[in-house]
């Protein structure tokens, strides 16, 4: 390697990326040699698309780090409400992570108003919000609305309260 | 006239009261989500899916087709105003828009684009009707080869250029592909890649998958770029509409720009990027003022934005006549059908002509109703614009698990989604696209099935693949599709 990236390294090379990908199309070659390939009266087993994919992915992840060696940049993608130039906020990222968690351990033990109320009120804090009595009571109120349309309306079912009381 | 006398038919089931309500909804939640930042017409319908399991097929798949086109409104509303093109296809609107809204034109701006839109739409509907029964008549004669042949066209396609490079986009591809095998082979009830879980048997869900690459995912990148600055709205007062001489200037592009859109978006290396992009270079070269381009042309509104539609109607083309998806939300729609037990494909048309016709004339009623709902009430849209972003985001995500846990009522899935969230949320930093991840799996187990289906015919020979005439021309394709991004670079380049 002769030539130097242009305009110096802006980030960091994310080696890891090209890693995944390969590890992906590891396991999915691992998986898709366990099937069986071939099927008498078939020929074809079911084994045979899942190892053209996994090989694809090993194909993939390889080109990608070779792309990665030779600088390839990686410019963050435009959105509404986004500012790609901006520091990015690890606090505003977690915590937005961590509404979306939430119903994993609250929907089945606290139903899903009260899990709508957290989860609500999670992201709005994530977006800046300082009102949290606020966004609960709204989260709640959202969550008690969308529990009766969904569930009593339109039969999808939704737990009200911890599972174990539900009706 | 068969098309005709079957269109009729078709005006007759669109017309019944209830599907009439149907188109309405649809239109009216199409616009609003196309206005809304975070979430689209592809996430909308999949939320939708659980929800319509109870109503016929036909008034489902109205209130869809009201989803796709509201949207397309709606995007262009915030294009020109805010200047934030929602999906691709919207860029080229925003680059003259923008600048005519913010010279005081907006209004003139909104109405181009909003009859631009009726305008291209009715007419590429127009072409649907006649061209998707004779391209269904061709495919009767296409065998399992040539099925994945096209299959292998639509992935290459989408995955070259949808993305900001090949790999990447053939990454996101084979993500998607990688999803579709999980669960039990169909063929020979084989377990595959399920890592040991039972309630990985059924496979991926695709409402999960959805949710946590569209809902969640862009809800991480948000927040964690979040520009505190409030959205800068352009006014609306004051502007006058079209004059005499904007719709002068307006007719032509607008014929031009579905002449442009429709054939390439029915095109299964189709999708609404290039026929913008084709658009506005065309406007521009045939401009009498070539100077006001990049000052607020209207031309250059009306030419992408009648482009755009007419993509959005000729995607239904492949989508009904071969079930080849070529976006995003016609991925969604495909899943849609098969959640129905129906098959897109020729003998869609025969099987379930009431359905077909329908949907095809409520795209005409669906045009009109999105003319009146933009026209006289966009300033009623634009006020949602005004909706506080916490609140946006944190109501996106209450939906995100009704949509997720409600169908499944499955622990598991709750995981999955802030699992696949993430993974969104990386597309996003380093900029995967999006789109091909849905086509690979939702179109990947059915090319897996014509593959199949072809070897076995053929014994395992794979020279079967490219023996047939209409195979081997379709490969060909499929390998020209990777000289597009230069072809785009270029088109671009004219652009700028």
């Amino acid at each position: 390697m002769t030539r130097t990236p242009p305009a110096g390294p802006a980030t960091p090379r994310p080696w890891w990326l090209g890693l995944a990908v390969l590890a992906a199309g590891g396991a999915w070659l691992y998986g898709a040699l366990a099937l069986p390939q071939t099927v008498r009266y078939a020929v074809v087993g079911p084994g045979i698309f899942p190892l053209l994919v996994g090989a694809g992915l090993v194909v993939l992840g390889l080109l990608l780090l070779v792309q990665i060696a030779r600088g390839e940049r990686f410019a963050p993608q435009d959105a509404e409400d986004v500012d790609v130039d901006a520091p990015v906020s690890w606090r505003a990222l977690g915590t937005a992570i961590a509404a979306s968690a939430v119903p994993i351990f609250t929907m089945r033990r606290l139903g899903f108003p009260v899990t709508a109320a957290l989860s609500f009120a999670l992201v709005a804090r994530a977006f800046g919000s300082a009102t949290l009595l606020r966004d609960l009571a709204i989260g709640l109120a959202i969550g008690l609305i969308c529990w009766y349309g969904f569930s009593e309306l339109l039969g999808i079912g939704l737990p009200l309260a911890p599972v174990l009381l539900d009706r | 006239m068969e098309a005709l006398g079957a269109l009729a038919q078709g005006f007759g089931v669109a017309l019944q009261p209830i599907n009439l309500v149907f188109a309405f909804v649809g239109s009216v939640l199409g616009t609003a989500i196309g206005v809304l930042p975070g979430i689209g017409p592809a996430l909308t319908i999949a939320l939708l899916l659980p929800v319509t399991t109870r109503i016929a097929p036909t008034g489902a798949f109205i209130m869809f087709a009201g989803v796709l086109y509201g949207a397309m409104y709606g995007g262009s509303t915030t294009s020109i105003l805010l200047n934030t093109p929602g999906e691709a296809g919207s860029i080229m609107t925003a680059l003259e828009g923008n600048r005519m809204a913010r010279a005081g034109r907006g209004a003139a701006a909104l109405a181009t684009a909003a009859i631009g839109s009726f305008v291209a739409g009715t007419l590429a509907t127009l072409a649907l009707t006649f061209a998707a029964p004779l391209i269904a008549e061709l495919a009767f004669v296409f065998g399992p080869a040539d099925y994945f042949a096209l299959m292998v066209l639509a992935f290459t396609s989408v995955s070259v250029v949808l993305g900001a490079s090949r790999v990447r986009g053939f990454v996101s591809l084979f993500i998607g592909l990688a999803m579709g095998v999980m669960g039990i082979d169909a063929q020979t009830g084989q377990a595959r890649l399920t890592f040991g879980s039972p309630e990985l048997l059924d496979g991926m869900e695709l409402t999960t998958v959805l949710v946590g690459l569209f809902a969640v995912g862009e809800t991480f990148y948000v927040a964690s770029r979040f520009s505190s600055q409030p959205p800068q709205i352009n006014p609306l007062a004051g502007g006058a509409w079209l004059t005499r001489e904007d719709w002068k200037r307006s007719w032509l592009p607008w014929l031009r720009g579905t002449l442009v859109g429709f054939p390439i978006g029915a095109l299964p290396a189709g999708g609404s990027e290039i026929p913008t992009f084709l658009s506005y270079t065309i406007e521009r070269r045939l401009a009498k003022r070539p100077d006001e381009f990049g000052r607020g042309a209207i031309e250059g509104v009306a030419g992408p934005e009648a482009a755009n539609n007419a993509a959005a109607a000729g995607i239904l083309v492949p989508l009904l006549t071969l079930g080849l998806p070529t976006s995003a939300t016609a991925a969604i729609l495909l899943a849609a059908f098969q959640n129905y037990g129906l098959q897109p494909g020729p003998f869609l048309f025969i099987n379930s002509a009431d359905l077909v016709w329908g949907l095809i004339a409520s795209l005409y009623i669906g045009n009109a109703m999105l003319l009146v709902l933009n026209l006289p009430l966009v300033g009623l849209w634009v006020r949602l614009l005004l909706l506080p972003r916490k609140y946006l985001y944190g109501g996106i995500l209450v939906f995100a698990m009704i949509g997720v846990y409600g169908a499944s009522n499955s622990w598991l899935e709750l995981v999955l989604m802030v699992v696949v969230g993430l993974v969104g949320y990386v597309m996003r930093v380093y900029d995967f696209p999006i789109a091909p991840v849905l086509i690979g799996l939702i179109l990947g187990p059915l090319a897996e099935t014509q593959l199949r289906r072809a070897l076995a015919i053929s014994q395992g020979d794979p020279t079967v693949l490219v023996s047939s005439p209409v195979s081997a021309t379709i490969l060909i394709l499929s390998a020209l599709v990777f000289f597009l991004p230069a072809l785009l670079k270029r088109l671009r380049a004219a652009a700028s």
